[in-house]
């Protein structure tokens, strides 16, 4: 049974319609000990089957270990959100797209206010554009030093 | 934020279905935001404020 009422799901399909440039949801799960793995990746499917500009990648968090460390993944279920970036000049025709990973991560299973931002995330990865006040912006680009943000929330 | 410079990560967490990263970080309510694992900012807020926060948390001084 679909998680999408249908109503929803054609507004979601509206807004995605809009993407220009594709998104891609690397989404890490494991097949034991992870009891909201398959919920989310039911929720991925279920987004990702309203675009074509909306990609799915899965890995195995506890086999594909290269994956795990590139993305920096900490725990399942989780999701990064990248965009699937064209190579501006084509020299040989054989040049592949580029990933541009943002450093956006969500873990755990993205329903009420995390489905929300995930929809939003991916409008804004798509634009290459967060969307951020001028002000806000330059704040942050002065940044020197990393800075890790963990945003809790739950489903209501 | 993440988008902005490539020295932020910013991960969403589930608070119920990670209760160990819960207690850990003391999450009584949400949202909750926790920045290089000191700061707590805690409810939601315009951005402006949001920013500022999370920089004096950090110990980084706003020179907007």
């Amino acid at each position: 049974m679909p998680l999408l009422r249908d109503a929803d799901r054609e507004n979601l399909r509206k807004e995605l319609d809009q993407l220009q440039t594709p998104v891609r949801l690397v989404f890490f799960t494991q097949a034991l000990d992870c009891e909201y793995c398959g919920l989310t990746k039911q929720v991925l499917e279920e987004i990702v089957g309203l675009s074509d500009q909306v990609q799915l990648k899965e890995y195995n968090f506890a086999i594909d270990k290269d994956a795990v460390a590139q993305y920096h993944i900490a725990r399942v279920p989780a999701i990064a959100v990248t965009r699937v970036e064209q190579p501006k000049l084509l020299v040989t025709g054989n040049e592949q797209p580029r990933e541009r990973d943002y450093g956006i991560r969500y873990y755990g299973v993205p329903a009420g206010f995390e489905f929300a931002a995930l929809i939003g995330d991916i409008l804004d990865v798509s634009k290459g554009d967060s969307g951020l006040s001028a002000q806000s912006k330059s704040a942050l680009a002065q940044l020197k030093d990393p800075l890790h943000l963990q945003v809790f929330t739950t489903p209501t | 934020m993440a988008m902005e410079n490539e020295l932020i990560t910013a991960d969403a967490v589930e608070a119920s279905e990670y209760p160990e990263l819960a207690e850990r970080y003391q999450v009584y309510g949400v949202p909750l935001t926790i920045a290089n694992d000191k700061a707590r900012i805690e409810g939601g807020m315009p951005e402006p404020m949001f920013i500022e926060k999370i920089l004096q948390g950090i110990g980084v001084k706003d020179e907007r």
